[in-house]
């Protein structure tokens, strides 16, 4: 019967009327229709070595099957040409009848990653939005009863299973969050209202802080973070923003940059120092070279006090205040401008300034894997060289990116992320260099071949034996 | 090489009219070993505290020299207690510290001497150049307290290469010695004794063992002892040249180098902003030759003498370093400077309850830092301005209130003034590459 109804937002609002007319919630039937938005989803990271298989839940977020999996989900160092053969299971339905999907990539500033179903996937879908009943989303209170779905794993058939409990407090983090007293939803999956309005999506990474008595360890603060369920959920503000941001390429570009490294919250006490009011501050640690914000003339220990003239809130804790100041950015398109007040010398200073895109990532740098060598080179990009405190004008050399233990650059102490200048006595300019060389190299059956690399600006020549 | 020093082994030691010689020398050195009690202050987590250590040593001087590791005395002792083979405590002063080679001069409070009336014998040196691999050596030292312990053993190399960045207390040590190995038990208190042969003689100063390991002790060899012994007498300290080369062994190189064997040294990296680097030297080169003289690095024993090749050097000197570099070989100039510890000069602010070191250019290399200006937070006392304003052992202090704080001086004005009048303090800090800024508050 449920699921005869159209996906209007007006046959969405008569459920929840008739849900609040009958007294007592129905919630079987609303947890029911809402399984609808939700789905599992596998995937596998092809490594230079093996294959892994990875799993993750999904909410659907509009008619054309793409679905939102938590920032969590995808590790950071998988590059989107590393990510293959998307399956979308639905809850409770058996594992041998799945869809495909295709990754669609990362919004910078929501940090959802989307993918998108294939068409014959996505019959019996409903958008999350479904269930959203005016423009603005509905925020729960505290201490007000929250209930959402969670999802076996595959050997249950993703069979959906209820969960509840009651909201504790809201917080800025500076995601509009929602922290529960118990788990309200599996990593992913939506929360709703007692009238069955989505209110926000399970949030991985929260952990309890717990101090654990044993034997040989007396007293030791740990924490404790339960893989599968959540008791904080980002809100539904956070969510239906997705639906405008779906990225257009799997790089999450386009991708504004403005080009600050190291900013440290002023703390409350130093902010009062200040003279900042109930505001808060951000000192500049770094101005990165030919970014916008040095062009823009920002200077390292400005402190930033204000975006287009609304002062930065003090968000608890204070590092919170450098996440809101970087989805400020985010939020806002390449070429965008906008005006930053700083405090330099005591003096408050307006500085224009214009957001370009951003350099090249380390995702999207080329790499090559070496079989003989067991060794990934990677394109070096502007944040390695930040990283290494080198010239990021001025890029030479390449990254090992991988090295295989046990291999010939691993036994001759090659290490991750090592920065290899020279090859063979030839100063590396370009990747392209690097893989002509090491080309050459292997073909040529050579016993050895020598590297310069540096490490934490250190050189050190190293011996590659290869046969 | 090696058949002349068993010659010289068969010669020596297959006499056996010697035999009385030889316990003469080892009752004479057992008269001139001492055990060293030491109370000294460390600047721990914002406060100073006593902390106290026992070692050994031996009488090397008829003036009452003692020799003795870097890493049993230390600069800031307050209280050193001397005592004889007779059992009788005197007290000595600091003379000279190296940590360098781990290697420290103590001397004999001469009036308590007198005043005392104790004799004591001055122990003899033997030439540590020519000792061999399972040459018999004794180990005379205060092992875990326990006065006037000898333990027997051989050595085991005579040549060992090791290089520790942090091994005396935070400094480095072994860049310009080799070490002796040796197998004769050598525990925590032995310390700054001497390994001595058959006859007595000292051929090393005890210094440290694997920790873990069964009977791998190692040893300063005399000739670097003897040679460090002088300048500690003279200034109190050693003072070396350093152009910023970081050596490697070149072994298994030459051939894609292009060398002949035995010439050449692989530099493996060169310190950013040192005087090797303005030369333009750079990692990968290979010195052949300082001032025309030709250095071999083929192997990790060789590179200390010539690393104290350079350093042996005035400050100041001009070096010409013949740099192969691909298929070329250049000459480059470089002026040496003075070497310093990565450890800079250390003070307390105890109302402060703030621990803290100067930044030296090699700790502010070694950490990639713009430059060697603030000072770095070595402790901080809990409850504390200091640790209740947020800083923590790690964080450059480079400002106080707007102004830059490049010396001990300058932040012991400001500690000074708050104890006076307690009022807030802004502080700048660097947390790794991250400025932060802080409120010191009473």
């Amino acid at each position: 019967m449920i699921s005869r109804f159209s996906i209007s937002r007006s046959v969405c609002c008569f459920v929840i009327f008739a849900a609040s007319l009958g007294g007592a919630p129905d919630i079987p039937a609303m947890l029911k229709e809402r399984l609808a938005s939700v789905v599992a989803v596998e995937f596998t990271i092809e490594h230079e070595l093996d294959r892994t298989v990875n799993f993750a839940f999904g909410i659907v977020i509009d008619n054309d099957g793409t679905v939102i999996l938590e920032p969590g989900a995808i590790s950071d160092r998988a590059t989107p040409n590393q990510l293959k053969e998307f399956k979308i299971y639905r809850p409770g339905a058996p594992v041998t009848d799945f869809a495909t999907a295709d990754y669609l990539g990362q919004d910078g500033y929501s940090t959802w990653h989307f993918i998108r179903i294939e068409p014959t996937g996505r019959i019996g879908l409903k958008p999350i939005t479904t269930f959203v009943s005016t423009d603005i989303p509905a925020v729960p209170a505290m201490a007000e009863e929250v209930w959402g779905i969670g999802l076996r794993k595959k050997d249950e058939d993703y069979t959906p299973y209820f969960l509840s409990s009651r909201v504790s407090f809201l917080q800025e983090m500076p995601q509009h969050t929602a922290v529960a007293l118990d788990s309200v939803s599996g990593r992913g999956l939506p929360v709703f209202n007692l009238k069955g309005e989505f209110v926000g999506m399970g949030a991985s990474g929260f952990g309890e802080s717990m101090i654990i008595y044993s034997q040989r360890r007396r007293g030791e603060m740990s924490v404790l973070i339960n893989p599968d369920e959540c008791a904080a959920f980002r809100l539904a503000s956070e969510v239906v923003v997705a639906v405008g941001r779906i990225p257009t390429s799997p790089y999450g570009r386009p991708l504004p940059w403005f080009g600050i490294d190291g900013i440290d919250p002023v703390d409350p006490e130093v902010a009062e120092f200040l003279g900042l009011g109930s505001g808060s501050g951000l000192m500049v640690s770094e101005v990165l070279a030919e970014s916008p914000a040095e062009k823009g003339g920002l200077l390292p220990r400005d402190i930033i006090i204000a975006v287009d003239g609304v002062p930065l809130p003090r968000l608890k804790p204070d590092r919170i205040v450098a996440a809101y100041l970087q989805r400020e950015l985010l939020r806002r398109l390449p070429g965008t401008s906008l005006s930053l007040t700083v405090l330099r010398d005591k003096q408050e200073l307006e500085l224009p300034l214009s957001l370009t895109d951003a350099p090249k990532t380390p995702a999207e740098a080329e790499r090559h894997y070496f079989e003989d060598l067991g060794l990934t080179v990677r394109e070096i990009v502007y944040t390695d060289a930040v990283a290494r405190r080198a010239d990021p004008t001025k890029l030479t050399g390449v990254v090992a990116h991988f090295v295989k233990p046990s291999s010939p650059v691993g036994t001759a102490g090659l290490q991750q992320d090592d920065w290899i200048k020279e090859i063979d006595g030839t100063v590396v300019t370009k990747f392209s260099e690097a893989v002509s060389l090491i080309n050459a190299v292997e073909k040529s059956k050579r016993p050895e071949v020598v590297m310069l690399i540096s490490r934490g600006g250190e050189t050190s020549v190293l011996r590659i034996k290869l046969n | 090489m090696l058949r002349l020093l068993l010659i010289f082994g068969i010669s020596t030691f297959g006499v056996s009219t010697l035999r009385a010689d030889m316990s003469r020398g080892f009752r004479n050195l057992m008269d001139a070993v001492v055990r060293i009690d030491v109370r000294e202050y460390a600047y721990e987590a914002g406060a100073k505290r006593f902390r106290s250590g026992v070692g050994s040593g031996a009488i090397v001087s008829e003036d009452g020299l003692i020799l003795t590791n870097a890493h049993v005395v230390g600069r800031r002792a307050v209280e050193i207690n001397v005592t004889l083979s007779n059992l009788e405590r005197v007290s000595a002063q600091l003379v000279g510290w190296d940590h360098w080679t781990d290697l420290a001069l103590l001397r004999l409070d001469q009036e308590e001497l007198k005043r005392k009336g104790f004799k004591f014998a001055v122990a003899k040196f033997g030439d540590s150049e020519r000792l061999f691999a399972g040459q018999t050596v004794y180990a005379v030292g205060t092992p875990h307290g326990l006065t006037r312990t000898v333990t027997r053993g051989i050595i085991s190399n005579p040549r060992r290469f090791f290089a520790d960045s942090q091994g005396v207390r935070g400094y480095e040590t072994g860049l310009f010695n080799t070490w002796l190995q040796t197998d004769a038990a050598i525990n925590p208190g032995n310390s700054g004794g001497p390994l001595v042969t058959e006859d007595g003689k000292i051929v090393g100063i005890n210094s440290r063992g694997y920790l873990g390991a069964d009977n791998l002790g190692f040893a300063i060899p005399a000739a670097t002892a003897r040679a460090v012994m002088q300048g500690l007498e003279k200034q109190g300290g050693i003072s070396r040249s350093y152009v910023g080369i970081v050596p490697g062994a070149l072994q298994d190189f030459e051939s894609f180098y292009d060398l002949e064997l035995n010439n050449g040294m692989l530099i493996n990296s060169v310190d950013p902003g040192s005087p090797a680097a303005e030369a333009g030297l750079r990692g990968g080169d290979i010195l052949l030759a300082i001032d025309g003289q030709r250095v071999d690095g083929r192997f990790p024993e060789q590179l200390p003498p010539i690393q104290h090749l350079i350093a042996a050097r005035p400050i100041g000197t001009t070096l010409t370093l013949s740099v192969k570099r691909g298929p070329k070989t250049d000459d480059y100039v470089v002026q040496t400077e003075a070497l310093v510890s990565r450890v800079g000069e250390e003070s307390v602010f105890e109302p402060w309850g703030l621990s803290v070191r100067e930044v030296s250019r090699a700790y502010a290399r070694e950490n990639q830092l713009p430059d060697d200006a603030g000072v770095l937070v070595i402790g901080v006392q809990r409850g504390f301005p200091a640790a209740v304003a947020g800083l923590a052992v790690g964080d450059v202090i480079t400002k106080i209130n707007d102004t830059p704080v490049n010396s001990l001086a300058l932040l012991g004005a400001a500690v000074d003034e708050y104890a006076e009048q307690p009022k807030r303090v802004l502080i700048e800090a660097r947390r790794q590459f991250r400025v932060s800024l802080y409120i010191l508050k009473p």
